[in-house]
């Protein structure tokens, strides 16, 4: 659950050294083995790591822009077609490409031994077989992340002000390890801010993935926050949003950064409000803030966001069950995503009886791309 | 849609059997072996699907085999026949799986390397060349695009002059468990399935001894599922077939004895075995009495096994050969009709030629040197092989009713049960392992420093690169206007919700590729990206 908190927050706190480490897993290309990347994702997140998981059937480019773009401590990849001489390389490329050389990158899968000299050559961190042990795996990913350079503020801001992504990244990072800005206050930037909220499962991530696909393509430049909860046993997390936004590529203004809900210096409610003033003075125009919208407490969002989106899907019972928590009257406007399902009608017609129609419903299927525009619409009528 | 009363549902206690030391009759209380085991034959089947089972047929030797160019595999496939491999197994490379021509984008790199590259009709003559389609039995392994090399086959046997109420095989075709284990699907789950539906039907009107579906637990159980939820899962797909075939207007008994089965045979000798064996009691009982079949052959549950590729080590290779022979074992002492066995090498890469002989050679050694073939399903009535299968049908049918509980198959896709399910169990198989409760020999115990000496099978960049250049070559030299023709039909169809196998063979005669049939497809059906991961 999302608490945020409603006084503005200071841009300097004192040095946490508990931000889990964070990783991002990959699989790249169209092998769809993903038993061992899930066990490791799933293995990481027990061990206390914060997990971005990207998907099946990721480009090269796509991931290490999404590595820059999180700004993570170690990228692994897992690879069980044999493409490993293929693929690595290109990463390397990618990688001195992003400016993002500080971030190691680990390799899983079936690797023959023989070509193992060869990778460590081309600069490939570690390489784990089968049969390697978990508990070796994660040690290594916590060493590689320990070995994280402190930010260099000075080059970071100019880099920030210059509109480098990069730079973003690592204020953020910044931010979330509570570290000091060194004084540097951004601009006040004039983004918009909507949160989006809904409950698990009706396809918030990539109704936002169309959606600011949609804003992109109408010039505007759109970030993204996606927050997802943290196990309040381990402090890890799996950060999965992103694998339904993949579709960003460097030449388009599209950020998307995923924030574990437990994994900042006094929680979420601590760095949210930092956060979002990085993005802003960055200058986007827009801004999403996906939460983990599960009824009530979720209206917390309102503190963050001057508009909000409630998304639901046919037939899932939420109209009833929303309009007993307090997210309804907040929400700006709602979106009935999945419509290519049956029952939208029905359950329009039940959210009309239960919020009336002075605001507007749209339908749409992220499926089928069906009604983003019109959402797209709506959104650009905010201020 | 619970399973109704008097299913054969075991109402006995799922206590485990191996709580104990031993297992007696004190521990089969009220078991009725006239209907809980029969005669191998009859009804429910447990015992085996024939009367004399191998006394008189031995299990098929179906060796999985695909590599580089349709050419390579070609011969591979001649080289297997001529060492009495009885029935082929065709392994697709990834793009062809994902349906994807050798020249896109996403093929780079993979294109021949972890099976054999198809992307047109002229790859499939190449790959069949010399090889009579009415005397072998092919099995063919794809999914996604499965109609698409089904109409590529038809097409072979067309210029053979092949009747194609004689071709014999297998399509795998099971696009459920893709989206449950193996990723390998393209379409949202509604069409994919309506495409499984369209296979059916042509299959029943045209290639009756065609095997339309080979619904699949191997990935299901590969990618971490336990034995239970493997048999679970695999079942409660093809009832999910089942159910929509017939209300495609399909009569039961007219398509379900083409429905086959392919089961993972894992380490666990017994639980395996009484897997195999509760399958065909579950099946039977499935059939008759849920769909109302009324054939003896639609209740008869046929299965492929292959043994347990996730069980192979990296370290110290050659313990694969004895892992891989006692599968073998449990899979034929769980009666089944045809059996694939790995190679000893496949954790490094594709098998060599001749690792994949000595894969072959141990069944050999089993059918004909051990006489475990000789009497039907030997292990039958043991207290503990009875209870175990009695254990693991309860199991799987407790599962079975959740699965119907949230509305059948496609519901459960689209909320991730099953994907959920099977990561779960993946994590705690892997806290066994790292926490010492299962052994692995040569990696968690005996240990040997060094590294082994394997020769391992190279596919050359050439291969892509000859691929690529004929693929060119096809697309710049065939007949724009019939091409352009078929591929309209073949989406009008798609639209018009018809079944889409005439026009996918048309397209297949009009030189399209299987990424231009796959994308005009797409146009109509939209593509999935995966349904809930965590």
């Amino acid at each position: 659950m999302v608490t945020l908190a409603t006084e503005p927050m200071k841009m300097t706190k004192p040095i946490n050294n508990n931000q889990p480490p964070r990783i991002l897993l990959a699989k790249i290309g169209l092998d769809g083995h993903d038993r061992g990347v899930k066990v490791l994702a799933r293995s990481f997140r027990d061990a206390g790591i914060e997990v971005i998981y990207t998907g099946l059937w990721q480009t090269c480019e796509a991931t290490m822009y999404a590595a820059l773009q999180e700004d993570v401590d170690v990228v692994g990849v897992s690879l069980l077609s044999a493409a490993h001489l293929t693929v690595m390389p290109e990463l390397l490329r990618l990688r001195k490409k992003l400016d993002i050389e500080h971030i190691p990158i680990i390799l899983g899968g079936i690797v023959p031994n023989e070509d193992h000299a060869a990778l460590a050559e081309m600069g490939v961190a570690a390489v784990f077989n089968p049969g390697s042990s978990v508990d070796d795996i994660v040690e290594k990913v916590k060493q590689l992340a320990a070995m994280h350079e402190p930010i260099q503020f000075k080059e970071v801001v100019v880099g920030y002000k210059a509109r480098k992504q990069n730079a973003l990244a690592k204020l953020i990072t910044s931010v979330q390890r509570g570290e000091s800005l060194d004084g540097f206050t951004p601009p006040v930037g004039d983004a918009v801010v909507i949160g989006v909220t809904g409950a698990p499962g009706v396809g918030k991530s990539s109704f936002i993935g169309k959606l600011g696909e949609e804003l992109v393509s109408r010039g505007k430049r759109v970030a993204v926050l996606a927050i997802d909860p943290s196990s309040p046993i381990t402090g890890g997390a799996l950060l999965g949003d992103r694998l339904r936004m993949m579709s960003a590529s460097p030449e388009r203004e599209f950020f998307v950064r995923s924030l574990a809900s437990g994994g900042a210096a006094g929680g979420l409610a601590a760095i949210c409000p930092d956060v979002l003033k990085l993005l802003k003075g960055f200058g986007f125009d827009y801004i999403l803030v996906e939460t983990v919208g599960a009824g009530q407490g979720d209206v917390g969002i309102r503190e963050l966001a001057s508009h909000t989106l409630l998304v639901l899907m046919p037939d899932s019972g939420d109209a009833v069950q929303y309009s007993k928590a307090g997210i309804m009257e907040i929400a700006t406007c709602f979106v009935l995503n999945k419509c290519d399902l049956n029952g939208a009608d029905a359950t329009q017609s039940q959210l009309i009886s239960a919020v009336g129609d002075a605001r507007p419903i749209f339908k749409t299927s992220t499926l089928k791309t069906e009604g983003i525009d019109r959402v797209a619409d709506f959104i650009m009528t905010l201020s | 849609m619970s399973i109704e009363p008097g299913l054969g549902k075991s109402k006995r206690s799922t206590d485990d059997a191996r709580g104990k030391p031993f297992v007696g009759p004190e521990d089969l209380r009220g078991y009725d072996p006239a209907t809980a085991l029969s005669v191998p034959g009859s009804f429910p089947f447990t015992r085996g699907v024939h009367r004399t089972m191998y006394r008189d047929k031995l299990w098929t030797m179906r060796q999985f085999a695909g590599f580089g160019s349709a050419a390579d595999t070609n011969e591979r496939f001649k080289y297997l026949l001529a060492h009495g491999t009885t029935g082929l197994s065709t392994a697709f490379d990834l793009p062809t799986l994902m349906g994807r021509d050798s020249d896109d984008p996403l093929a780079l790199g993979e294109v021949g390397r972890c099976g054999v590259a198809v992307a047109s009709l002229a790859d499939m003559h190449v790959l069949y060349d010399g090889i009579n389609l009415g005397e072998v039995s092919t099995s063919m392994t794809i999914n996604a695009p499965a109609a698409i090399v089904l109409a590529f086959y038809v097409c072979v046997a067309k210029k053979q002059g092949v009747p194609l109420d004689q071709l014999r095989g297998t399509l795998q075709n099971d696009i459920l468990k893709e989206f449950h284990a193996q990723n390998e699907y393209v379409f949202p789950p509604v069409p994919s399935v309506k495409l499984v539906v369209d296979t059916i039907e042509y299959c029943t009107q045209h290639m009756p001894l065609w095997n339309t579906v080979s619904v699949s637990g191997y990935h299901i159980r590969e990618a971490g599922a336990t034995a239970a939820e493997e048999l679970a899962f695999t079942l409660a797909d093809g009832m999910a077939y089942t159910q929509l075939s017939i209300e495609r207007g399909l009569d039961v008994d007219a398509f379900a004895p083409r429905l086959s089965f392919f089961f993972d045979v894992h380490n666990d000798f017994f639980e395996e075995i009484a897997k195999l064996r509760a399958a065909r009691r579950m099946w039977a009982h499935i059939m008759r009495d849920r769909f109302h079949a009324k054939h003896e052959r639609s209740w008869k549950l046929r299965m492929h096994c292959q043994t347990a590729g996730v069980t192979l080590t990296e370290q110290q290779p050659m313990n694969n050969i004895m892992r891989v022979a006692y599968q073998a074992m449990a899979g034929v002492l769980g009666g089944t009709q045809s059996l694939h066995t790995n190679s000893m090498d496949e954790t490094l890469a594709l098998p060599t030629e001749g690792a994949a002989k000595v894969a072959l050679r141990t069944q050999q050694i089993l059918a004909h040197e051990t006489s475990v073939p000789q009497v039907a399903d030997p292990l039958g009535g043991s207290y503990f092989v009875e209870k175990m299968t009695d254990e693991i049908e309860a199991k799987a049918y407790a599962i079975i009713d959740q699965i119907d509980a949230m509305g059948g198959v496609l519901p459960a896709v689209d909320r991730g049960y099953f994907r959920r399910a099977i990561a779960e169990s993946a994590q705690a198989e892997q806290r066994r392992i790292d926490g010492g409760a299962q052994k692995i020999v040569g990696v968690t115990d005996f240990v040997e420093e060094g590294t082994h000496d394997m020769e391992m099978l190279k596919i050359s960049q050439d291969t892509e690169d000859e691929q690529v250049s004929k693929l060119k070559s096809i697309k710049a030299n065939r007949d724009a206007t019939k091409h352009q023709a078929a591929l309209t039909r073949l989406r009008d169809d798609a639209t018009q919700d018809k079944n889409v196998m005439p026009a996918l063979i048309e397209a297949a005669e009009a030189e399209a590729t299987v990424g231009e049939m796959m994308d005009t497809m797409k146009q109509v059906f939209g593509a999935y990206g995966g349904g809930p991961e965590w």
